[in-house]
């Protein structure tokens, strides 16, 4: 308690201006930057996974069981970082019991409930259904033991069980798109719905949370296939490759448009809240939103993958800068959210002052928690890949 | 595979019903009686300790000095305005809540000179002027501050 | 036959689940608008017209910022010591000859608030005593996911410390910065008009200290209390209309500047 309130004096003598008293402590901190950084990744993993799927993208193909596992592995993780936030987390089932029909947040338990169980397990759990049966035969182990119980019992793997796989994987990945708008779109809500904050409440919040978090899924899903594709030792599909990077310019430049646009629109009608938010932007946010989500996260991922499209570079040179972009539009959409969540707390309501935020490495809310968050799901996968290896199926999707 | 399917959807109709069943028996009682909360708080809220009395509740024993604030300008000031009850030492004032110093520091509250205070019903002092370094009580009587002590 | 058969199932299983699910998916879509339903507390009591709906009157024509209303509210309702949880406290508006406007609240107002630039610059300078507005259409009320805060029958905004999870949402939906975390119940306070108090006959703990009836507190639907009366005889306004959120705290001679 001491050392908290130590923090606190701390953070009171570094007040510029005014706030209001109570307002000293910023109440949400890096967990909840963290929470839409990783339903933001899940939904542009998924989305990224129904480009091929529903749009028939074949050339994506190498990627769609790759896209799919990523999107489990973080949505595992995804309320971690929620319910260590929380004061009394012992008390969360209260979510499920008396959600609260007017409150963004409540949606929160149903909609991940929904989108896990009976968008993604279903999905994955229908494409592998066939060689679930096939491996359940020649494994051994653990994995024989894994792949029995999955199949629960059903054991065809002709060709007419595959058509209707085929089918009704195609039927829930429809379902699946909009169910991972409304999984990541609700988060947007929650802030831009909040009248009291003029950084929060804008009518396109919802829509640039969406677009960043596909930004950031199709950036995710990159770095991972070139990952896992060194790892194994085989040569990256670059045609595919090359789509995905396509994809992620054709949408940062839509996602830019939109904060653009949002920004633009802010300093034109310079409304009551603006003079606060141009200090604010200028100063405690220079670094996190000009520099590292902007230039680092838009502008130079634009600038690179633009030229490709235009001059096509040798395939080291294009795989080199395939993996950077991806790093840095990674980094920069963590600052989107930082400068989103963190951002709106660092002025007062007063309009009048500003507070600070001081981090720290340990604790629940601290940088080290992070960390834990962002390596978990990479573990997750690995043990995912081990378990259900998408080049070792049998392809009869023809 | 048909049957599959339809063990499937089965079993997620027999999910959503369990669910629904376990939300009706953990939810509160009370809850929702009068809108989307648990009524009872509504009493709880109700339950907590009063520590401040009322001036009434002052005067039924201290008498005297009761009867000589209301004849002075301090009639409008609740004796708890200055006098605090201290909850850690007990709720009933039979336990004496701590004696006030009548000081520069707490009498200034309301009577040190401040801009954003002139004309509003307590008298401005600027006490660089006035008396500096003595306490107010040492002239003034505090239930009766116009009555000046002899110097 | 035996496809037909199937594809008979196939096709009856696609449109009930797809009616199920969907309907499903609209429900929990139009669920949150229900932002319009806010409003229950109009119909949720059974003797509306016996019921009080308090409210209550600031006179910034005469609170002289002494801080003893922050003090005595900490004091009666438990609030931690700390200079970083307030359930009310009074700011000191300083408006300077240049225009400049400096507001300041060195914890809260305790103490008094004393001078802080020299007479010489000052244009004018007032002081403004804040709180929780009750608003009739309180954001935090429509932000929290499990009901732990609500608006009462007689139209107070109150907490259910037995029920807040902590999620702080509501601190981040209320535009007066009226909400705290509570370091020690780890649950969100906030003024409660002192319901404990209100409830038995008394007044709130600011409203008895306060040497200059710079707060007026009372029941609106009552024809003759102060507060109505305070509210006929003067222009009053309220925080932040422009939010409307329909509060009940009324100030008198509120400044242009107050924020």
């Amino acid at each position: 308690m001491e050392e908290h309130y130590q923090h606190l004096y701390q953070a009171l003598s570094q007040v510029d201006g005014y706030i209001y008293p109570n307002e000293i402590d910023l109440h949400w901190g890096l967990m909840i930057v963290l929470y839409p950084y990783i339903t933001g990744l899940v939904a542009g993993a998924f989305i990224l996974a129904s480009l091929e799927r529903v749009f028939n993208i074949k050339v994506l193909k190498p990627t769609y069981e790759l896209a799919l596992l990523t999107a489990l592995s973080f949505l595992l993780v995804a309320t971690m970082p929620l319910v260590s936030h929380l004061q009394s987390p012992l008390r969360s089932y209260e979510i499920f019991m008396t959600p609260n029909p007017t409150s963004a947040m409540a949606i929160f338990g149903f909609v991940y409930l929904w989108y896990l169980m009976v968008v993604l397990l279903l999905e994955i759990w229908f494409d592998y259904r066939r060689d679930f049966v096939i491996w359940s035969k020649t494994s051994t182990g653990f994995k024989k033991f894994f792949y029995k119980i999955i199949t629960l019992g059903i054991n065809d793997f002709d060709e007419k069980s595959a058509k209707l796989d085929d089918k009704l994987g195609y039927f829930i990945t429809v379902l699946g798109i909009p169910s991972a708008f409304i999984l990541h779109g609700y988060v947007g809500f929650i802030f831009g719905s909040v009248k009291a904050n003029p950084w929060w409440s804008t009518v396109l919040m919802p829509v640039i949370f969406l677009f960043s978090a596909m930004v950031s899924g199709i950036a995710l899903v990159m770095v991972i296939y070139m990952v896992v594709s060194w790892v194994r030792k085989v040569k990256i599909d670059m045609e595919c490759l090359d789509t995905i990077a396509k994809y992620l310019f054709y949408i940062l430049i839509i996602d830019f448009t939109l904060e653009s646009l949002d920004q633009i629109h802010r300093i034109y009608e310079a409304e009551e809240s603006f003079d606060i938010i141009e200090v604010l932007v200028s100063g405690k946010l220079s670094i996190t939103l000009l520099i590292m989500q902007v230039f680092l996260g838009t502008i130079i991922p634009l600038g690179v993958i633009g030229f490709f499209q235009v001059y096509k570079p040798a395939e080291k040179i294009r795989k080199t800068a395939y993996f950077f972009v991806g790093i840095i539009v990674l980094i920069g959409i963590f600052f989107m959210r930082w400068n989103v969540v963190i951002g709106g707390q660092l002025f007062s309501k007063s309009l009048s002052g500003f507070t600070s935020f001081n981090a720290v490495y340990s604790g629940l809310e601290g940088y080290g928690m992070v960390a834990v968050w962002l390596i978990l799901p990479l573990l997750i996968l690995t043990f995912l890949l081990w378990l259900m290896p998408p080049w070792k199926k049998a392809d009869i999707h023809k | 595979m048909p049957k599959l399917i339809f063990r499937l959807f089965f079993s997620f109709v027999l999910f959503v019903s369990v669910f629904i069943l376990i939300q009706q028996q953990l939810k509160p009682e009370s809850f929702g009686k009068y809108g989307h909360y648990r009524a009872n708080s509504i009493d709880d809220n109700m339950m907590r300790t009063s520590y401040y009395k009322g001036e009434e509740k002052c005067s039924t024993c201290h008498e005297e000095v009761a009867d000589l604030k209301s004849n002075d300008l301090h009639s409008g000031v609740s004796c708890e305005s200055c006098h605090s009850p201290k909850i850690d030492a007990s709720i009933e004032c039979e336990v004496m809540p701590p004696k006030v110093e009548g000081n520069l520091e707490f009498c200034g509250q309301c009577h040190a000179m401040n801009l954003g205070r002139l004309k509003k019903g307590a008298p401005q002092l600027d006490f660089k002027e006035h008396k500096e370094g003595q306490n107010c009580i040492e002239c003034h009587n505090p239930h009766a501050p116009w009555e000046l002590k002899e110097n | 036959m035996g496809t037909e058969r199937k594809l008979e199932n196939r096709r009856k299983f696609f449109q009930t689940s797809a009616a199920l699910i969907g309907g499903t998916l609209m429900y929990s879509l139009i669920k949150p608008f229900e932002a319009i339903a806010q409003t229950k507390e109009e119909d949720i009591s059974e003797d509306k017209a016996e019921l009080p709906l308090w409210g209550m009157g600031v006179d910034l024509e005469s609170c002289i910022g002494c801080g003893k209303c922050a003090e005595a509210c900490k004091i009666e309702n438990n609030v931690p010591k700390e200079p970083f949880y307030f359930r009310t406290w009074v700011e000191q508006y300083t408006v300077k000859n240049d225009g400049e406007v400096k507001i300041e609240s060195p914890n809260g107002g305790i103490g008094g608030l004393k001078q802080s630039v020299p007479d010489e610059e000052i244009f004018k300078s007032f002081m403004v005593p804040k709180l929780c507005n009750h608003c009739t259409k309180a954001p935090c009320v429509q932000a929290c996911p499990v009901g732990a805060t609500f608006i009462s029958p007689d139209g107070v905004v109150l907490v259910d410390e037995t029920y807040c999870i902590g999620c702080s949402y509501c601190i981040q939906a209320c535009p007066y910065g009226a909400r705290y975390m509570n370091p020690i119940t780890k649950v969100v306070d906030k003024c409660t008009f002192c319901y404990h108090r209100i409830t038995k006959g008394l007044q709130p703990a600011c409203v008895e200290v306060c040497p200059t009836d710079a707060r007026i507190f009372g029941n609106l639907r009552d024809k003759k209390s102060d507060l109505v009366n305070f509210l006929q005889d003067n222009p009053t306004q309220v925080l932040k209309p422009h939010l409307n959120t329909h509060s009940r705290v009324f100030y008198n001679g509120l400044s242009s500047e107050v924020k």
